[in-house]
């Protein structure tokens, strides 16, 4: 019995120092990356590359207020090195538990393995002054939709590409080098990407969720209105004859929607308005060919374009 | 298995649920309330709305002690109603305060404030997420109920099985139809807020129908009622893990399963005895 303990102890012992000693074991050992949503784990596994393996929770075409958790979701957090998530109370309804109940003391908040995506992103409508309950499910902190512009994924590749260095010191070149690459290809797309909604800088539109701020900040659209009279509340007949009569008024014809909200209030407003029915997608995945974060663009500005196009 | 640690909470959980909505689910079926708990919770949810409404944080104390006020005051309709109108089935009223109560509920949220997703996740809790400080008051809360309920068992069991005895007997029944109403919407209100709304209604209603098709005396129902639970939160669990779906959701099926197949079992193997009954019934139609 003694002996086994003793054995057992010396080898442990050994591999430890066998794994401190030989940096290709430590090398060999990928980081466990998770992301809440899949465009984060797009970003980061364009830096990370083959160095990381990277998983995401929700599906792209959950909404991401409301996930529905699932076993897996524990052991994956388990297992993971680093947790990136949204924040700004995106996850709040669904998260903070799983956190908790994963048991690994890494990824709890303020932890090494807890990296909070909004840090490093352009924060929209962020309340001023005292935020009151009354005036519907305002975030206060801030939209937590910021994904959705371009600079702000540069933005969030470039934290990622940094706290994975900072976790991984010798793949950190690797990674800075991965993320100069990404910052390249990205510039090149988004030079293409305005290019093709410069026609349309300045259009009024409506959006179904207070969800693309960003999106429309960057691509010169006016949000002028909202499908919903609350965020988070159901579309109400007085507001929407009010909409109806704004959109009339200034002319605006697009709405756009995710696929996750109800289509039956927008389709009525858009035939009320002779107008068009956008279905936009919020996440990498949303729809199969969607791939990667580049694709998600090339998606939302090809139905856009071709939208404004139809609604001259 | 390196998930089953993180079911063990889960489990404990679902056995706590199991050992007081089993026994509550006697009383609920013989009573023919069956939907009571589901209007209890909604009453509870429209509780929490109108404290949110006055600005209340939804997760403070103030907030849960609106909807536990609101809860005791539909247990107050619900014993009232029973006492008054006997030609009117309490299922009528339990429905009406349903719709009335998610209506007011959505009218209350939609004025106010916009934490609609703290309205829902107070309506569907999840038993994945549930943690070790709510199990432990649970168990603490549950058992101080489950005391109170074993000390006055007979006053509870004449009330819920025969109302009109117990009436002539003196027992003074709205009271007890009250504190019957007040516990459950108690203990439904915290398990709802757990567990979400589907699983406890799973847990108060499968278990006592199941015990239902093979035994008659309380006793005995119980002792099947909680074999049933038991077993299906085990067996839910393990389903849970092994197809990767929603735990709550996977139970509530699992239950459904179940239940099939005791009565399919039933169908099979106790044909002999079902025969009695429905000769009795032949004979009083025949009669009629």
């Amino acid at each position: 019995m003694k002996l086994q303990s003793k054995s057992v102890v010396l080898a442990l012992a050994l591999a430890v120092l066998a794994s401190l000693l030989s940096p290709s074991a430590a090398a060999a050992k990928k980081l466990k990356v998770i992301t809440t949503l899949t465009d984060l784990a797009s970003l980061t596994q364009e830096v990370g590359g083959d160095k990381i393996e990277v998983e995401a929770l929700a599906k792209g075409y959950q909404d991401p207020h409301f996930v529905e958790p699932k076993p897996s979701f524990l052991l994956k957090l388990r297992n993971a090195d680093l947790l990136i998530c949204v924040g700004l109370e995106l996850e709040i309804g669904w998260l903070p538990p799983l956190i908790t109940q994963s048991g690994n003391p890494r990824i709890q908040p303020g932890g090494v393995g807890y990296l909070d995506a909004s840090q490093f992103a352009e924060i929209l409508e962020i309340p001023q002054g005292k935020v009151t309950r009354a005036e519907g499910d305002v975030h206060p902190q801030g939209n937590p939709h910021y994904w959705l512009d371009p600079e702000n994924g540069r933005r969030i590749a470039k934290g990622i590409a940094a706290k994975l260095g900072e976790m991984d010191p010798p793949d950190a070149a690797y990674f800075q080098q991965r993320y100069q690459d990404f910052e390249k290809r990205l510039a090149e797309a988004d030079k293409k990407w305005l290019a093709a909604m410069a026609p349309y800088r300045g259009r009024k539109i409506v959006t179904y969720h207070r969800s693309l701020p960003n999106f429309a900040k960057h691509f010169g659209l006016d949000v002028v209105g909202y499908i919903e009279p609350r965020p988070g509340i159901p579309p109400s007949p007085s507001h929407t004859i009010e909409l109806v009569g704004m959109m009339k008024r200034d002319g605006v014809k697009i709405q756009l929607i995710e696929p996750y909200f109800d289509l039956k209030t927008p389709n009525s407003v858009a035939s009320m308005t002779n107008g068009r029915v956008v279905v936009v997608l919020p996440s990498v995945g949303g729809k199969p060919e969607v791939t990667d974060y580049f694709k998600l663009f090339d998606y939302n500005v090809g139905i856009l374009t071709q939208a404004f196009q139809e609604t001259k | 298995m390196e998930i089953l640690p993180f079911l063990i909470l889960p489990f404990i959980a679902s056995l706590i649920l199991t050992g007081i909505h089993a026994y509550l689910g006697v009383h609920v079926v013989e009573r023919g309330v069956i939907f009571v708990d589901l209007a209890l919770a909604q009453i509870a949810a429209l509780g929490a709305a109108m404290a949110i409404l006055v600005g209340m944080d939804p997760h403070g104390n103030s907030a849960y002690f609106m909807s536990l006020g609101f809860t005791f005051i539909g247990a107050l309709i619900f014993s009232f109603v029973r006492s008054r109108h006997k030609r009117i089935p309490l299922e009528a009223f339990i429905g009406i305060c349903y719709a009335v109560a998610s209506a007011a509920a959505i009218i209350v949220m939609s004025k106010a404030t916009g934490e609609t997703e703290h309205l829902k996740d107070m309506l569907v809790g999840n038993i994945l997420a549930v943690s070790k400080p709510d199990v432990i008051k649970t168990a603490l809360l549950y058992g101080g109920i489950s005391l109170f309920h074993f000390i006055f068992r007979k006053k509870f069991l004449a009330i819920s099985l025969e109302h009109d005895t117990a009436e002539s007997t003196g027992i003074n029944v709205r009271l007890w139809d009250f504190l019957f109403y007040a516990s459950f919407g108690f203990v439904v209100t915290w398990s709802v807020s757990i567990a979400g709304v589907l699983l406890v209604f799973c847990y108060l209603i499968v278990p006592s129908v199941g015990a239902m098709l093979f035994a008659d005396r309380i006793g005995t129902r119980l002792a099947i009622g909680w074999t049933m639970g038991t077993l299906v939160s085990a067996l839910g669990c393990w389903f849970s893990v092994q197809f990767d779906t929603p735990t709550g959701a996977t139970i509530v099926c699992t239950f459904g399963a179940v239940l099939v197949l005791m009565a399919l079992a039933k169908a099979v193997f106790f044909r002999v005895k079902s025969e009695k009954p429905q000769q009795a019934v032949q004979a009083v139609s025949k009669a009629g």
